[in-house]
């Protein structure tokens, strides 16, 4: 019985509160009920009702039914307190699996409203309480915790106020339509270590040619399919009427492959949080290395965006592409 | 579905929050300190003090052991204080005492609320005490402190300094309290008055005031130097001649010599009831209305006592009270609060045309002894006289002829003979020394007779078109009875002073300057102040007619006289569409029909700006500035730099820097601007 009118309740949670990039709370999407406060005060209502009565007394008469209408007009403050209010997504720093996930939203009010003690909570993860009174929009962050690498949506929020007097509560529901990225979690430092040997001597034996530098000259040889237009040693083309590529290495730092399949870890989670701390480790180094996956090379790189792009393509392996 | 609200996160009393709740206290218990023992606001003083202590972190809170100590020593002295038990003062002593120690240890919000509810309770508890329009106004006052308060502790807003935040507290609560009243005042209207389920000890030391079941010389000119109010009159009818206004109060058949009481043993309030109802009720039958007929509406002020003030006899009462068959009307108990009545008066109805055996044995009693003279001289008047009512005229000459003077201050007359004394020795006297010679004269040659005491007259207000009665208008008169006239009324007061029925009191006592003699600065005795207090008088009066006496019966009368024939229909409909207006009024007072959020112009403008430039490749993200997106724009689309430049710059200045004249200029500069980028 109880979770019929839960499903008909989410069904119409659902209906009216379409996920969407701003919402704009108004009288369809607020729901309103008064507190375990108001039964309180109900409960001495009715006791003065009947000192009233009993005393045949119309000032305590007065006072009784004073706070029964203050119970009426409270729901109409607190409703307003939450009408007109619109929440704006505007961004999820992305994470690794485990930590939190940041959502960053604006608020915003009617620029002759004001707005008090307005929480928004996701349930056992985060809560927060803002004010709009001297700004008409204000931002706030809300995390939550993630477990698992892959797009992180975030659930819908809730938010809700209890002003001004704690007799009622108004609350809403908002669906951000928004996704964050959530990277797997890095394999601890000291494990990976070893790891690194091995790659260490894949790199031996795989030669320079798979470390394709840019900064020095290092030879020619003869034009592959894939190779960069911008290297092709056209001297020789005109000479030989031969396609040959000019070959440059990093003797500096020599490029880093870091290879799904070197990896002898079971197990797709293990080996993506093996590259994953890899990728950190060597952006740390400030080396350049390149990310080989099933089906996704990146070549290799530096940098920050190229950091960001590794990771992208470790949290979303295995389902949509970047 | 309700199960997603998470613990308040801020659960605990705020600094600020706690300076709220302890003032609210004070102006809570403020009134009670009349009433009740006064070592309780010493109490509650130490408890803030001890609270604030350790808010400020110069005090560790108490433990557990200390405050149960300290309740039970609160209780034991709430004992001992020597309040009545079970009584409202000690359930009040006990429930303040509580009030007072919830501040030592109220941490959490939740203490706070239990706080403020008490808090509201102890404001309506406080009206059993008093009713009056100050009361009431300061009783509105600490709701709106209350209020205050629950507004405070449910969140500190942190944008605001303490000062502001107290303004806004206040604020808020006296909005939404005055937006409450019209809702309050409907309900007040409307909602069903029940009769009492059941008798609860009534509050207020057992103090009577006005007159009393019995008259002794003396007591009656110790009620004239009061200017208490007694009670009010609105007359619905024409009013009757100041002279005709002899509110009856009680009869009092018994002398013993020296007083006159009611009947030979003295009786308890329940008592008398219980005689009266038994054997010496309320007998229509015995009643031949004649005469003009009078309506009026008599509001009671509270006395302590049970006795109302009626013009004799009545013919229809409304109201919870026992009727004698002396004409009396009483209240079924002691007046703790104001009491309303309707009456309907005939005064010139026969009364009694045959008296009843009982009755006449009680208005013909005398002590066996004592006051000869007195006797003689009955004796010799009525042989002179020859029959009953030549005699009546005589006696009643008698007192006017003989040097008999009007005093606010006769002469003590000792406990035994006081009769003689007055009509032989001094023949100074008061109203209750006439009235009684008067009885014992009739008596003595066995003409049933029996005084009544009361009030007499009134004073006319004129802007409240009402009559206030006052302490000092009380009087005693006589009454006798005559076959085939049944009881008549005899003063005879106007033998002597004249003045006293036919004007008032003051009159009466011009020569003597003995009005009010106590009280210097009494209003009374300076005009301008008298229109004043008229004003004020009026007012409370108001006050008293249409708050503190609406009752069942006031209820079915206003509604009557608003709607017509009542029905439940009519009542629901008309109940259902206040409500409902009610609800629009509000919703345009809080704004909340008003389409929120439109989108301001320059916002609208820039919308089509981003919009126009994602056309062109270059989206705009929710959470770039309108900088870093110019700066983004300028990259992607170096061609169109210097608009976007532009139109970003004037579209900030707009947002964040405008004077309110400069902004129709900048807005069509604006929408230039925009005509400029495709």
């Amino acid at each position: 019985m109880f979770e019929a009118i839960q499903a008909q309740f989410e069904q119409m949670v659902k209906q009216r509160l379409p996920s969407a990039r701003t919402t704009t709370l108004d009288q369809r999407k607020i729901f309103i009920v008064p507190s375990k406060t108001a039964m309180a005060l109900l409960v001495m209502i009715i006791v003065l009702f009947l000192l009233g009565i009993n005393f045949q007394n119309s000032l305590v008469y007065a006072v009784c039914f004073w706070l029964l209408a203050m119970l009426v007009v409270n729901v109409l403050h607190t409703w307003r307190n939450l009408s007109g209010l619109s929440i704006t997504a505007i961004h999820i720093q992305p994470c690794f699996a485990g930590e939190k996930a940041v959502l960053e939203l604006e608020l915003a009010c009617d620029p002759k409203q004001q707005k008090f003690a307005i929480d928004l909570t996701w349930p056992h993860e985060d809560r927060t309480q803002v004010n709009l009174v001297s700004t008409q929009t204000t931002r706030l962050k809300l995390s939550h915790s993630t477990q698992t690498r892959g797009r992180f949506t975030p659930p819908r929020i809730h938010i809700s106020t209890h002003y001004p007097t704690g007799l009622a509560v108004a609350w809403s529901y908002v669906s951000v339509d928004i996704s964050g990225l959530v990277y797997p979690a890095p394999a601890p430092k000291n494990q990976s270590q070893e790891h690194r040997h091995t790659t260490a001597a894949n790199q031996q034996q795989s030669g320079k040619e798979l470390s394709g530098g840019s900064n020095d000259f290092g030879g020619i040889r003869s034009y592959q399919a894939g190779d960069t237009p911008k290297h092709i040693h056209w001297g020789q083309y005109a000479k030989t009427g031969k396609l040959h590529t000019k070959v440059f290495v990093d003797y500096a730092s020599p490029d880093l492959w870091l290879d799904w399949n070197t990896l002898n870890q079971p197990g797709i989670e293990a080996r993506l949080s093996q590259l994953c701390r890899q990728v950190l480790d060597a952006h740390q180094a400030q080396q350049k290395y390149g990310l080989k996956l099933p089906g996704v090379t990146i070549a290799p790189a530096k940098g920050e965006a190229h950091q960001v792009r590794c990771l992208q393509a470790l949290a979303l392996f295995g389902g949509e592409h970047v | 579905m309700f199960k997603t609200s998470t613990p308040q996160p801020q659960a605990f009393i705020t600094y600020t929050g706690m300076i709220w709740l302890l003032a609210a206290q004070l102006i809570v218990m403020l009134p009670f300190t009349t009433s009740l023992p006064p070592w309780l606001i010493v109490v509650v003083v130490f408890a803030a003090g001890w609270r604030l202590r350790v808010l400020a972190g110069k005090m560790t809170q108490p433990s557990t052991l200390i405050k149960a100590s300290l309740l039970l020593v609160g209780i034991a002295a709430v004992f001992m204080s020597g309040l009545r038990l079970p009584s409202l003062e000690a359930m009040s002593a006990l429930l303040l005492l509580g009030f007072a120690f919830k501040a030592i240890e109220a941490v959490k919000r939740r203490d706070a609320l239990v706080v403020i509810f008490t808090g509201y309770f102890l404001v309506a508890l406080n009206f059993l005490y008093s009713q009056s329009i100050f009361a009431g106004v300061y009783g509105t006052l600490s709701l709106i402190v209350l209020t205050g308060a629950l507004v405070g502790v449910q969140q500190t807003i942190e944008e605001f300094t303490p000062s502001q935040q107290v303004r806004f507290n206040f604020w808020v609560a006296g909005q939404i309290l005055l937006q409450c009243l019209p809702l309050m005042v409907l309900i007040f209207i409307f909602a069903p008055r029940f009769q009492a389920f059941w008798t609860l000890p009534m509050p207020m030391e057992q103090t009577t005031r006005g007159i009393s079941d019995r008259m002794a010389p003396g007591d009656i000119e110790k009620l004239s130097q009061s200017d208490d109010l007694a009670f009010r009159v609105s007359f619905k009818s024409e009013r009757p001649a100041q002279s005709k206004l002899y509110w009856q109060g009680l009869v009092l058949n018994y002398f013993d010599g020296h007083e006159w009481r009611q009947f030979a043993n003295e009786q308890a309030i329940e008592e008398l009831q219980w005689t009266i109802k038994k054997d010496y009720g309320y007998e229509p039958l015995n009643l031949k209305t004649q005469g003009p007929s009078y309506e009026y509406e008599a509001i009671y002020e509270q006395s302590g006592q049970p006795w109302l003030f009626t013009l004799s006899p009545t013919t229809e009462v409304q109201g919870d009270v026992l009727r004698a068959a002396d004409y009396r009307v009483m209240a079924k108990q002691p007046l703790q609060s104001p009491l309303l009545i309707r009456a309907v008066s005939r005064p010139d109805s026969i009364r009694d045309l045959t008296l009843s055996p009982k009755l006449q044995d009680l208005a013909l009693q005398l002590p066996k002894q004592g006051d000869k003279r007195s006797r003689e001289l009955a004796q010799r008047l009525y042989a002179e006289a020859g029959d009953e009512r030549a005699y009546i005229q005589t006696v009643m000459n008698h007192f006017r002829e003989q040097n008999f003077f009007y005093t606010l201050h006769p002469p003590l007359l000792g406990e035994k003979d006081t009769i003689d004394g007055f009509l032989f020795d001094s023949q100074r006297g008061f109203c209750s020394h006439y009235a009684g010679s008067f009885v014992f004269l009739m008596r003595a040659v066995g003409i049933p007779a029996r005084v009544v005491i009361g009030y007499q007259g009134g004073e006319w207000n004129e802007q409240g078109k009402y009559l206030a009665v006052h302490q000092f208008d009380a009087h005693a008169w006589a009454e006798v009875w005559l076959p085939g006239q049944g009881w008549l009324r005899f003063d005879p007061t106007s033998m002597v002073a004249p003045e006293r029925t036919e004007q008032n009191l003051e009159a009466a006592l011009k020569k003597e300057g003995s009005f009010l003699e106590k009280s210097v600065f009494s209003s009374r005795k300076f005009a301008w102040l008298n229109s004043i207090r008229q004003q004020l008088d009026s007012m409370q009066y108001g006050w008293q007619r249409w708050v503190l006496s609406y009752d069942s019966d006031s209820q079915t009368a206003l509604l009557t006289k608003l709607l017509g024939e009542l029905s439940f229909t009519k009542i629901a409909l008309v109940i259902m569409a206040l409500f409902g207006s009610l609800i629009l009024v509000w919703m345009v007072w809080l704004g909340l029909t008003r389409k929120t959020h439109p989108e301001a112009l320059e916002d609208r403008l820039y919308r089509r700006f981003t919009e126009r430039l994602g056309k062109q490749g270059c989206e705009r993200r929710l959470d770039q500035t309108p900088n870093d997106y110019a700066q983004m724009a300028i990259q992607a689309l170096p061609q169109q730099a210097e608009q976007i430049l532009a139109f970003t710059q004037t579209y900030q200045n707009l947002v964040y820097s405008c004077e309110d004249k400069q902004r129709s200029s900048l807005l069509r500069e604006l929408r230039r601007l925009l005509g400029q980028i495709r």
